[in-house]
Order: C-alpha cells, then sequence, then structure tokens
C-alpha cells in the first residue's frame, strides 16, 4: 500500500504538468467531457428518478402519525437527494461506470505499447493521457450530480402524483422547508473531490497496467474497488469537516 | 551513430544484460538478433529510455543519453521514429490522425503542410486512400506500414524496429524489410531492427549483432553469418528445417 501510494504520488507529479500543446489538450478535453460525462447523463438520469421515487414511497408509507405533516415527505427526499444520494451514491456508480473505463482504455493502451509509443515520440503519456480525464471528470460531475438532484426530486414528485399519496402543494412545500443553500455547496464540494479520486486512482490503475487482457480486468477491477473505499471515507470525513 | 557501452540490465536480481558494448552505424541496417528471452527486446528498450539501464550508458552521436534529464530525452526523442511489434497505433484514432500526431505535437506546420507531408509519407510506405481507415480495419501488414509512415514522419535520425515481421506471412515480411532498408538508404538514417527472421538477416543485415544469455556473443553482417565457427550463432541460424536442409 506504501508503494502504490509512493508510486500514485509520483505518478501524479507526471499528470499535474502544464499540457505540451494546449490545442491538443482542449481537443482531448471535450473528447473527455462526451465520453466520460456526456454518455453518463442516461444512467444517472433514469437510476436518480428512481430512487427519489422510492424514498418518497418509503417516506409517504412510514408516516402513521396525524401529527406529521404530509410535507415531510418533500423534505425528507430533498434532505436525502441532495446531501447524501446525489452526491455519493452517484459517485459511487460513476466510479463503476466512468473508473472502470479510464482503467481499461489506458491499461489496453499500456499493454498494447501505444503508451510506450507515446513516450518515444517524446509526449508525456500521463499528462496526455489522465489530464484531461481529470479536468473533465472534475468538471461534468458537479453537472450530473445536479442533474441528479432534480431527477431525484422530479421522481419523488411524480410517484407521488401518481400514487395519489402527497398533494404536490404538500410536497412542493416539503421541499422549501429550512432549504439552505450551503448545503448544495457542500454537495458539490463532495462530488468535487469523488471526481478527483475517481479519475486520479483509475488513471493511476490503468497507466501501470502490466501483461494482457487479464492484467487490464484485473486493473479495472481494482480501480473500481479502491475508489469506491476510497470515496466512501473520504465521505464521512468531508461530512465531519464540512458539517459540524 | 549509436553506441551502447557495458550496457547492463538487472530485473528482480536477474541479469538480463551482461557488459554489452555495441555500435550501430549510421545509414545502415543495424540487426540484433537472438533467441526468444535471450535480452534484445530489453536491449532496445535500453537504448530508447524505456528501461532505464543499470551500469553503462547509451550515446546518439556522442550525446550521453543515460545522462540526459526529461527535457533533454524529450527533445532527442524527436529525432527517434519506433516501429513496435503490434505496430501501437492509436486505436481510437484514423489513420491520417495517427500519422499526423507527432506532426500535431511538436511542429507549428499548417493543417495543408501537415496533411502533405501525412500523404507523402503514406505513400512512401505504399499506401493509398487509406487516411480515413480505422487501425481495426487494416491488415497485420498495413499496420505496420501505417506505424513506419508514422515513425518517419518527422524526419528520424534514428529508427528502432522491434521484430517489423512479427505475425506476417514471408511476403509480406520481405515488403515491410525492402521498405526499412529503402527508407535507411534514403534518408541516412541509423537503423536498429530486433528480430529473429533469418531472412531479414540474410536480406537487410547490413550489421548483424547475435545476443546469447544475455551476452553480446558474436557480431558480424549478413555476409558473414553463414560463415561463422560459432557453435551457439550456428545454431540458431541453422536451428530451423528450411536453414538446415540449405545449409547440407
Amino acid at each position: 500500500m506504501i508503494t502504490n501510494t509512493g508510486d500514485y504520488v509520483l505518478l501524479m507529479l507526471r499528470v499535474f504538468t502544464k499540457p505540451q500543446k494546449g490545442r491538443i489538450f482542449w481537443q482531448r478535453l471535450m473528447e473527455e467531457i462526451q465520453g466520460l460525462g456526456i454518455e453518463s447523463i442516461g444512467i444517472v438520469a433514469f437510476i436518480s428518478a428512481f430512487m427519489g421515487a422510492v424514498v418518497a414511497i418509503q417516506t409517504a408509507y412510514n408516516i402513521d402519525s396525524p401529527f406529521i405533516p404530509l410535507s415531510m415527505v418533500g423534505f425528507t427526499v430533498r434532505q436525502s437527494v441532495i446531501l447524501e444520494f446525489s452526491p455519493t451514491i452517484i459517485s459511487l456508480i460513476l466510479a463503476g461506470k466512468v473508473g472502470s473505463r479510464i482503467a481499461s482504455e489506458i491499461g489496453t493502451m499500456r499493454v498494447t505499447e501505444q503508451i510506450d509509443a507515446l513516450e518515444i515520440m517524446g509526449v508525456n503519456s500521463a499528462n496526455y493521457l489522465i489530464f484531461p480525464k481529470v479536468v473533465a471528470s472534475m468538471l461534468i460531475n458537479p453537472v450530473l450530480i445536479v442533474l441528479s438532484m432534480w431527477m431525484g426530486i422530479l421522481g419523488g414528485w411524480l410517484a407521488m402524483s401518481a400514487f395519489g399519496l402527497v398533494t404536490t402543494t404538500d410536497y412542493v412545500r416539503g421541499l422549501r422547508i429550512d432549504f439552505e443553500v450551503f448545503t448544495i455547496f457542500y454537495a458539490l464540494l463532495k462530488t468535487l473531490a469523488f471526481a478527483f479520486i475517481i479519475s486520479t486512482v483509475s488513471g493511476f490503475y490503468g497507466y501501470k497496467t502490466n501483461g494482457g487482457a487479464l492484467e487490464v480486468g484485473q486493473a479495472s477491477t481494482k480501480a473500481v474497488v479502491v475508489s469506491s473505499i476510497l470515496i466512501i471515507l473520504f465521505n464521512l470525513v468531508l461530512t465531519q469537516l464540512l458539517l459540524t | 551513430m549509436i553506441e551502447a557501452i557495458e550496457v547492463n540490465k538487472i530485473f528482480g536480481g536477474h541479469h538480463v544484460l551482461k557488459n554489452i558494448s555495441c555500435s550501430f552505424e549510421k545509414g545502415k541496417t543495424n540487426l540484433i538478433i537472438g533467441q526468444s528471452g535471450s535480452g534484445k527486446t530489453v536491449l532496445m528498450k535500453c537504448l530508447v529510455g524505456l528501461y532505464e539501464v543499470d551500469g553503462g550508458k547509451i550515446l546518439y552521436d556522442d550525446r550521453n543519453f543515460s545522462r540526459m534529464n526529461f527535457e533533454q530525452r524529450k527533445n532527442l526523442r524527436q529525432e527517434i521514429g519506433m516501429l513496435f511489434q503490434g505496430g501501437a497505433l492509436f486505436d481510437y484514432m484514423t489513420v491520417e490522425q495517427n500519422v499526423m500526431f507527432p506532426l500535431n505535437m511538436f511542429t507549428g506546420q499548417t493543417k495543408e503542410e501537415k496533411l502533405n507531408r501525412v500523404n507523402f509519407v503514406l505513400t512512401r510506405v505504399n499506401l493509398e486512400n487509406v487516411n480515413n481507415l480505422m487501425p481495426s480495419e487494416l491488415s497485420g501488414g498495413m499496420r505496420k506500414r501505417v506505424a513506419i509512415a508514422r515513425a518517419i514522419s518527422m524526419n528520424p535520425k534514428y529508427l528502432f524496429c522491434d521484430e517489423p515481421n512479427s505475425g506476417l506471412d514471408p511476403q509480406t515480411s520481405g515488403v515491410i524489410d525492402k521498405l526499412i532498408k529503402e527508407i535507411t538508404d534514403e534518408y541516412g538514417i541509423t537503423t536498429i531492427v530486433n528480430t529473429h527472421d533469418m531472412n531479414s538477416v540474410l536480406s537487410i543485415g547490413d550489421t548483424v549483432a547475435f545476443i546469447y544469455n544475455s551476452e553480446l556473443w558474436w557480431k558480424g553482417d549478413k555476409n558473414t553469418i553463414l560463415h561463422s565457427d560459432n557453435k551457439e550463432l550456428n545454431e540458431f541460424v541453422f536451428g530451423t528445417e528450411l536453414t538446415s536442409r540449405l545449409k547440407q
């Protein structure tokens, strides 16, 4: 683990340098935003809407006291979606989808000598391959998380309307109770940290792949597992730091 | 000229290269031959700096490559072209984008100039109308030729070819060998080829270095290799049914 951490730091020193050619960096950045972000919109929207609906239904069925207003459903959906579900759970899903993609893409380039070819040409391969992915993740993941928040809240409202459990007025009133803008800031800050973890850890495992197809698969699995563990750990640390 | 002087490389206690001293001449195709696992690929990777040497030094026209910092190596590498065993074409780029890649990275040429250069080198390797194909749409021989085109797109002074004939039929191998030889002669490049293909040795081996048991065992050329009395070299050269029958 100490060796891996040392290797990770050394690799990051090579990653975070000025790109050799600005125009090519921008081109790569746009491609990565498309590949890592735009192509994840569907899965993020789908999962968020259904999870928001499930949270709303569970809350509505568990309110059996007449002293608890039905607007609590909207409040609960908002709080759970903004504080935890969107930034953390969606980041874990992205660690699986995006992390495995990054690790397998770079790992395959390693075992087919494409990274060696870049090095021979005099290209800083770590910077060329990983830096645009890190920047793209940190730009697009907050957008995905905000989308996820909207979809989660929308899913909750649709479920309540469809099953007639809570009126739209109560639901919206609940959404507005004690709303603090800081919770959005907190969620986006966590998202940025998780995006950094996903892209750099996956890039690291892909880059240090050695061997063949089997090792590419192993690198991809390791990238997802380690990213997920780090997201859970940093979630605790950031929550403690930001909310207390 | 490229010189390896007392080069040593150790992997996990195993001595993969032992005091290899060898020079590779300008304007010639310099072949490194040897059995699989003899250390020839490691030697080539040491020469281009993909592996750091554990002892000795490597000189590129008297410039000590082993002592260069990252920036100096980066500059020198723009004088190097390399053909990898599998081609190592970027599989998310078209043929044109692959060949244009070094030009995009290291020159300030206009789009038109770069396109002219790409078309010139592709024509040079006998490939036309393939600009928009992806590497996955090419045959093995075509991939190798695109890789050669990419390697020479920056007018390199040094060309490295790691087993350029692996996975190719004898006829296509001959075409690739001929191409490497022509390019070397035409541009006066210092070319180093790693191979265990005896056809290549006999057709393009201006100089031949035989690596055996991690050591430089024999050095000569395509004319002297068949008449050597070196036992290990003869076992390697006449190791196949075809070459042993030819010898008889």
